[in-house]
């Protein structure tokens, strides 16, 4: 109970602080993230991303519509890893705040119970979580990878290294099933056997596959038959495995790996749920030489991620907004995306001179609304996904990530399976 | 009395650690010709920064020379650890780090090209954290090639496990090349072992062979001798040998036979996983037999006691390491004042062997200290319950809410990382069937405990006052045992097993607030289908349910199914038995 009034109190303060505000020249913004619960662990770091982006957009002059200049009013609240009550939140945002932009989200379940209400209020949701693509919609801009911005780059990378064998393993959800029924007929395109993609696939009646790989529960523990099972598979050499497992149970996974002596140089793991944020609680030791494939590492040394990260770190230490954690922290893709969400929202609202959703979302489709932040350039497409670079790394003992590749500028494709498919049967297959 | 020993032992381990430890802080590996050794340090600086074709030259060429240092350069590369200096005048020097750190975190380099400290120019050491340097470039098809010398290097390792490894690693590198550096080894070799992998990377390379006389000697020989990694190399072959039916047939002969072998070995396999399953099960469980199954208390903090080892675990963990502190802030304050209050341990620094026994130390403190966490549950609330089950359910479930949220104010919301000693890491093979040492460990643990609890219960005074009160705690009264004693190291006792429980658990799984919830379901499970009451039952079933659901998984080739199955049959079994395998009639179910 306490807890909850804590929350509580909390979260009246921010709004409170928000309130402070003078009420004339500012422009309200909407942050729906998980405070509690589940996902809170990953989302609130994105809050404390955005309110950094805020901050840092109205110290430089706010954005300028009409010759005056805004200055951003936070809106928080808190989705409670709740996704009926995500909807709820959405519609109080939109409907009485009447903010300009939404900020938010996490699961792909979250994004499809908001869904609805964006597109009866014609609001604008910036969404930035790696997720399976295979949506569209006009109130969404997508920021986060899709499946080619990601998954694709990282078996591409595996092909050119010669790697000819491929076990497909996740958590039982929409993102990994989706996920690795792309990248199993990805695989077909590139002459990769059936036999070759380790897991087991789900046909239905007309024996077309509908499933590929293995799949376990979330906080799954006992890893020992499915890492016996991928040893036999790697036991001819050349073997990788595609890691989808989301959330803890990567530890227990892990460490029977590292138990069986499957080393990276003989089968490496390419995982997709952890970047630099989740390492922080996995034994880092046992992933040495693992890969991994974001839009977004830490480790860029480029002048414009080190001064990102300086003035990230300044931020922390001076900001005194309750609730954001200043020790330990690191930055990673989701979080980046978020600030990059944020520049590309400020940019295409001057350019269309206007707050109106209609107007800005116009700007946004022109093709050239585009921010150069802390990863490189990264510019809205007419569907509003994002084209950004994509880059691989391998995992080092301190939780961070060498780059071994980078692929520039990858196009966003919402719609994979649909033209693997139309590929596929291109080729007869 | 093994925990009498264990501290027996310290000061004997301690000066052993201390001096390994001694040793290998020595800076370079004597016993090779140093001009021998100049010239391969030159030749490994010109590999790393050069590219391409040059590359696996000189990598060959450093394979061939057998040397040790080369073979610690090369394993620091492909970990990432060889570092890009560049000096002022341009050029880039490799190096790589002390593993000794400093307070700030930085260490001296080690120049790869003399072995010596690099200095800068008015000759002083240079000090670098990890993340001051790049690492020197790597990717798969490299690490391969590196990988590939080491296991040249490893063929004349003094470790025949290294020996057998490299054998396997060069049999699938499908370079016809290597079968003369294997043949070379295998005249010298005299480990069985090694010499069947030797045998196999020489047929396999020769698959590929320059004659089909060759090849089919090759077939022949894999199917006799079982190769499970030969299969893939031989089903293309079948696919690609349609010209010669002969050598089709052959092959086929050949793969059903290596078919045949990995049934075996999944078999053996299972049977393996299920006994371990049950052992994790049995060691979750048996602190609950205790508490639940002999005293009659609903212990629902029994997941936390869990929690408590595991974290102890953890703790014990840093102070090898750099130490531990937390503060927290209590959420409210008391005339006007904020009550905070903190505690920082500082570390041992401890590197090497000595760091990677810690996990001998966590075991008795882990019992140590979920035994005093549960002599002040039971002190505090149990004993006054012990004739009202319910309500005994409510407060004990009140206790895990409360041990979760101190858990996540000392320790934070998130997972904490415990590494696993080395020696917890890794496997050892018994004809194909691999067997984790992880996993081999927690059976010998259960094991000991298992006996230890036996012990303590039917061979001493104490366990004849703890069976006397367990079965009638009146007229045990009457007969002047101290009841109330007696119960409160009882359920100490089985605190302290579920925290022997969460030290093993840390080693396998998450250490986090909500580890506890993660196990009870499976505790009361092991439990109520044992027979309440009876501890040999939760024995027997605690292996039953785990060999039951990994033989089901194997059957069904789906993690979930195989669970599912088992609970459904558990939950028909309690139908047909409803007081568990071994029913038994006691003061708790009266």
């Amino acid at each position: 109970m306490k807890k909850h009034f804590l929350k509580a109190t909390a979260l009246v303060s921010v709004l409170g602080l928000a309130l402070q505000v003078p009420a004339q020249d500012t422009v309200k913004v909407g942050v729906l993230h998980s405070l509690s619960g589940t996902m809170a662990i990953s989302e609130t770091s994105l809050r404390d991303m955005l309110l950094f982006a805020f901050d840092q957009i109205n110290d430089s002059g706010g954005i300028q519509v009409g010759g005056k200049s805004y200055k951003i009013d936070p809106v928080v609240v808190d989705g409670a890893s709740n996704w009926p009550l995500f909807a709820e939140k959405a519609k109080e945002l939109l409907e009485q705040d009447h903010v300009a932009v939404v900020f938010g989200c996490w699961t792909s379940v979250s994004r499809k119970s908001v869904l609805p209400v964006f597109e009866k209020d014609n609001g604008l949701l910036f969404y930035p979580v790696q997720f399976e693509g295979e949506e569209q919609s006009r109130n969404v801009v997508y920021t986060a990878e899709a499946v080619n911005q990601q998954a694709i780059p990282a078996v591409d990378y595996l092909l050119d290294q010669g790697i000819k064998k491929f076990y497909l393993l996740g958590t039982d959800y929409v993102y990994p099933r989706t996920t690795n029924l792309i990248l199993y007929k990805y695989l077909l395109l590139h002459g990769i056997a059936p036999a070759d993609i380790g897991g087991g696939f789900v046909k239905n009646d007309s024996g077309q596959v509908i499933s590929a790989g293995k799949y376990v529960p979330f906080s799954y523990t006992d890893f020992q038959q499915i890492v016996a099972d991928i040893k036999q598979f790697a036991a001819g050499g050349d073997a990788c495995v595609i890691n989808t497992i989301n959330g803890d149970s990567n530890v227990p996974f892990f460490k029977e790996i590292v138990a069986a002596g499957l080393t990276p140089d003989e089968c490496p793991v390419v995982s997709f749920s952890l970047a630099e944020d989740e390492l922080r609680s996995i034994p880092t030791k046992n992933l040495v030489g693992e890969l991994g494939c974001w839009s977004y590492f830490m480790s860029l040394k480029t002048p414009e991620n080190k001064d990102f990260l300086g003035k990230w770190n300044g931020w922390l230490k001076s900001e005194n907004y309750p609730g954001v954690v200043k020790e330990h922290r690191v930055v990673d893709s989701p979080m980046e995306l978020s600030y990059d969400g944020a520049y590309l929202w400020k940019e295409a609202v001057e350019k269309a001179g206007s707050f109106d959703v209609d107007a800005v979302r116009k700007a946004l489709d022109s093709g050239d609304i585009s921010f150069n932040g802390p990863s490189g350039k990264i510019t809205v497409q007419p569907d509003q996904y994002t084209t950004k670079n994509v880059y691989i790394g391998t995992t080092l003992a301190n939780g961070q990530f060498e780059i071994v590749k980078q692929f520039p500028q990858v196009v966003g494709q919402p719609w994979m399976l649909k033209s693997l498919d139309a590929q596929l049967q291109a080729k007869g297959m | 009395m093994k925990f009498k020993l264990l501290f027996g032992a310290l000061p004997a381990f301690l000066t052993v650690f201390l001096a390994v430890r001694a040793a290998s802080a020595a800076p370079s590996a004597a016993g090779e010709s140093a001009s021998g050794t100049n010239v391969i340090r030159q030749e490994l600086v010109q590999a790393i920064l050069g590219g391409g074709g040059q590359r696996q030259a000189l990598l060959d060429k450093i394979a061939d020379s057998g040397s040790g240092v080369a073979a610690g350069i090369l394993s620091a590369w492909t970990m990432q650890e060889v570092y890009l200096y560049a000096a002022p005048d341009g050029s880039t020097i490799p190096v790589t780090l002390e593993s000794q750190q400093d307070a700030a975190g930085t260490s001296r380099a080690i120049r790869i090209d003399d072995g010596g400290f690099l200095k800068d120019a008015s000759g002083k050491e240079l000090r670098f954290g990890q993340s001051d340097l790049n690492a020197a470039y790597t990717n798969i098809r490299l690490r391969r090639q590196i990988q590939q010398a080491l296991d040249t290097l490893a063929l004349s390792a003094a470790d025949p496990q290294a020996r057998r490894a490299a054998a396997v690693k060069l049999g699938y590198s499908q370079k016809p090349g290597y079968v003369p550096i294997l043949e070379r080894r295998l005249a010298k070799e005299r480990d069985p072992a090694v010499k069947k992998a030797i045998h196999v990377a020489i047929a396999t390379l020769q698959l590929g062979g320059p004659s089909a006389a060759v090849q089919m000697a090759a077939v022949n020989e894999l199917a006799a001798l079982k190769s499970v990694g030969s299969l893939d190399t031989l089903t293309r072959l079948a696919a690609n040998a349609n010209n010669n039916p002969q050598l089709e047939n052959r092959v086929k002969a050949a793969i059903n036979s290596i078919q045949e072998h990995i049934r075996w070995v999944q078999f053996y396999g299972t049977l393996f996983h299920g006994i371990s399953v049950g052992s994790v099960l049995l060691v979750v469980a048996l602190g609950l037999a205790i508490t639940f199954g002999l005293m009659g208390v609903i212990n629902m903090a029994h997941g936390e006691m869990i929690a408590v080892g595991a974290y102890t675990t953890y703790v014990i963990q840093n102070l090898f390491g750099s130490g531990f502190a937390f503060s927290i802030t209590l959420p409210f304050s008391i005339g006007g004042k904020a009550i905070a209050f903190g505690l920082n341990l500082p570390g041992l620094n401890a590197s090497g062997w000595f760091y990677q026994s810690y996990f001998l130390f966590a075991i008795p403190l882990s019992f140590l200290s979920a035994a005093l966490a549960g002599l002040l549950l039971e002190r505090a609330i149990i004993q006054f319950l012990y004739r009202r089950p319910l309500e005994s359910l409510l407060a004990t479930w009140g206790v895990s809410l409360a041990l979760q949220q101190i858990f996540r104010m000392v320790f934070g919301a998130n997972n904490v990382q415990v590494s696993s000693p080395n020696w917890l890491l890794g496997h050892f093979s018994l004809d194909d069937v691999s067997l984790d040492y992880n996993r081999v460990f927690v059976v010998a643990f259960a094991i000991v405990i298992v006996l230890g609890t036996w012990i303590l219960l039917s061979k001493t005074p104490l366990g004849l006052l703890i069976r006397a009160v367990m079965q009638n705690r009146d007229m045990a009264g009457c007969m002047g045992v101290r009841t109330g004693r007696v119960n409160m190291l009882t359920f100490a006792f089985g605190s302290g097993l579920a925290g022997l429980a969460g030290a093993f658990l840390s080693q396998i799984g998450n250490v986090g607030p909500s580890l506890g919830q993660t196990y009870i379901v499976d505790s009361f499970m092991t439990v109520v289908v044992g027979g309440v009451g009876n501890i040999a039952g939760t024995v027997y079933s605690a292996l039953g349910i785990g060999t039951a659901d990994q033989v089901l998984q194997q059957l069904t080739g789906s993690p979930v199914t195989g669970k599912i199955v088992s609970l459904v049959a558990i939950i028909l079994f309690l139908q047909w038995k409803p007081g568990g395998l071994f029913a038994m009639r006691s003061r708790s179910l009266d």
